[in-house]
């Protein structure tokens, strides 16, 4: 039964892959259109060659550069909305008001104040990190037990001793959500931005998978290296956020329904 | 006297304290959510301008003012609500088409093993590469114009309405169906009657999703590969070097995009009542 299901899944994926194989066969100008036994070749020789891996690499770097500075200014501020009611009664109209306005839309205005380079695509990574790592750590302190907090209180913790030993424990959880969704939508928005930055300036040697996707389509015209860096950046996405949940299932084995 | 004089000066000094005493509506105004709202914004603009004030240079960032003064502009002229209204309409037919292949397809897989294992693969494995991911190839394929945020948009709406709708289906209670089957209605009177209804906040969820995912990709779609709309607005007073209206569009953005999200919630309390507190996980 199950190898009859396993053995079904893989019909319609085959077959897809097939026929594009085929249509790329009978397409008129064959060396453009990308088909598949073409994508693995040049998969394999963009592998061997280092260009792929180091331009994910440089990708990577930047998503980390933007998501823990951002990720740790959200966490502390988070922590200090979630905790205090008049710092988060002040500062959420100002968190709500820049929420809605999509990272990308920030682009133009980042490579105005910081060039074509490296930093303004971390400052789009880090804005797209900021909103889930706030929002979740806010929700995530509110959530807390109140018991617990005042049982503590009732031992004679003070504040600070309360926020490290009761609060952040307790919202641990969220605030782990929190990161995923953040680090989710930083890989988003940094293919975009190196995207971007790269139509936008010309293609500026700035490196990075986004960068190279459009150096493909604009100037080599290697569609099946498109192609081969679409699949990397989706195993990328893959990888990130099967990787978080599995962290967080071995480090925070209490938490096993949070969020989504 | 002297106590009469005191007494005067400390309930000067307490002046919102005694507003708030004469005029109990007053009191409430201040300490209302809104006053709350007013005075945090107030207070963004501030740091703002003396930012701008102290940057001195109106191309980098320049003073709320002058972005007030341009918008105001656009508005009159109609340029805004040009660029809206091509973008918008871009989205509302890439919702369109998302919805009309992914509610079927979703129902489908939901109510047929068959469909589900057959296709959920697929669905698996394009759902990691993100829309943006596609902008190379599509500009490629679709060259600069609406299909290409049209594509964009409509495969980034696809996946949560059809996911939200896969999922909505199968929680459907099975009891409900096994009882209307009994009754011997007919498979498309259980589908419309039972399984769509019981569905349905669950779907709502997923189009709500859906707008969100929509406006970030309209805006990353047009910015590289349209020649109009929203997204190109912003990109082309960057290159003018005009900040002020770049700031303009990008306000307009996020205004439409929070209006879409409440619309969408909206339609979400009318239509399905029973069902809030559903996926407003933050």
């Amino acid at each position: 039964m199950s190898y009859a299901v396993s053995a079904r899944s893989f019909i319609l994926p085959l077959l897809l892959i097939a026929l594009w194989q085929v249509w790329g066969g009978f397409a008129p100008e064959r060396s453009r259109v990308p088909v598949p036994v073409g994508v693995l070749a040049e998969a394999g020789a963009m592998i061997t060659s280092g260009e792929l891996p180091s331009a994910l690499v440089e990708s990577l770097g930047r998503v980390g550069l933007g998501f823990f500075s951002a990720g740790s200014v959200a966490l502390l501020l988070g922590l200090i909305m979630g905790f205090a009611r008049t710092v988060e009664r002040n500062l959420d109209p100002i968190v709500e008001t820049f929420r809605p306005i999509a990272p990308i839309a920030l682009l133009p205005l980042a490579i105005l104040w910081f060039g074509t380079g490296t930093p303004a695509s971390v400052f789009v990574v880090g804005y797209a990190a900021f909103f889930p790592m706030i929002v979740n750590t806010i929700h995530g302190v509110k959530g807390v037990d109140r018991r617990m907090v005042q049982a503590a209180q009732t031992m004679g913790l003070s504040r600070s001793k309360i926020l490290w030993a009761v609060v952040v424990p307790a919202a641990l959880p969220a605030i782990f959500v929190g990161a995923r969704l953040a680090m989710g939508s930083s890989w988003l928005s940094i293919v975009a931005a190196e995207l971007a930055v790269g139509s936008r300036s010309g293609g500026g040697g700035t490196g990075g998978v986004g960068q190279m996707m459009f150096v493909f389509y604009a100037y080599e015209i290697r569609l099946e290296g498109i192609v081969v860096c679409m699949i990397s950046v989706g195993v990328v996405a893959l990888v990130i956020d099967r990787g978080l949940r599995w962290v967080q299932r071995w480090a925070m084995p209490w938490a096993r329904e949070v969020g989504r | 006297m002297r106590k009469a004089t005191v007494a005067r000066m400390s309930e000067r000094i307490a002046v919102p304290a005694l507003a708030a005493r004469s005029w109990p509506w007053l009191g409430r105004l201040l300490g209302s959510g809104a006053a709350v709202y007013v005075r945090s914004i107030l207070g963004l603009l501030l740091v703002w301008h003396l930012a701008a004030l102290s940057i001195g240079n109106h191309a980098i960032l320049p003073t709320p003012w002058l972005v007030a003064q341009d918008l105001y502009r656009l508005l009159l002229n109609g340029e805004i609500f040009d660029a809206a209204g091509t973008s918008l309409w871009r989205l509302a037919l890439s919702f369109v088409i998302a919805a009309v292949v992914g509610l079927p397809l979703g129902i489908l897989m939901g109510l047929s093993r068959l469909a589900d294992d057959l296709i959920d693969p697929v669905v698996e494995l394009l759902r990691p590469i993100s829309g943006i991911a596609w902008l190379p190839l599509a500009l490629f394929i679709f060259g600069v114009g609406n299909e290409l945020p049209i594509f964009i948009m409509t495969y980034v709406a696809l996946f949560p309405i059809l996911l939200n709708t896969l999922s909505g289906v199968r929680q459907t209670d099975p009891t409900l169906i096994r009882a209307a089957q009994t009754m011997g209605v007919g498979r498309w009177v259980v589908v419309r009657q039972v399984v769509l209804p019981a569905a349905l906040p669950s779907v709502l969820v997923g189009m709500r999703l859906a707008g969100g995912a929509c406006w970030s990709a309209l805006v990353a779609a047009e910015l590289v590969g349209a020649p109009s709309g929203l997204g190109f607005a912003i990109e082309w007073y960057r290159q003018l070097l005009m900040t002020p209206k770049v700031i303009a569009f990008i306000a307009v953005i996020a205004l439409l995009g929070y209006l879409t999200d409440r619309g969408l919630r909206y339609l979400q309390r009318r239509l399905t009542p029973w069902a809030t507190g559903i996926g407003d996980v933050p």
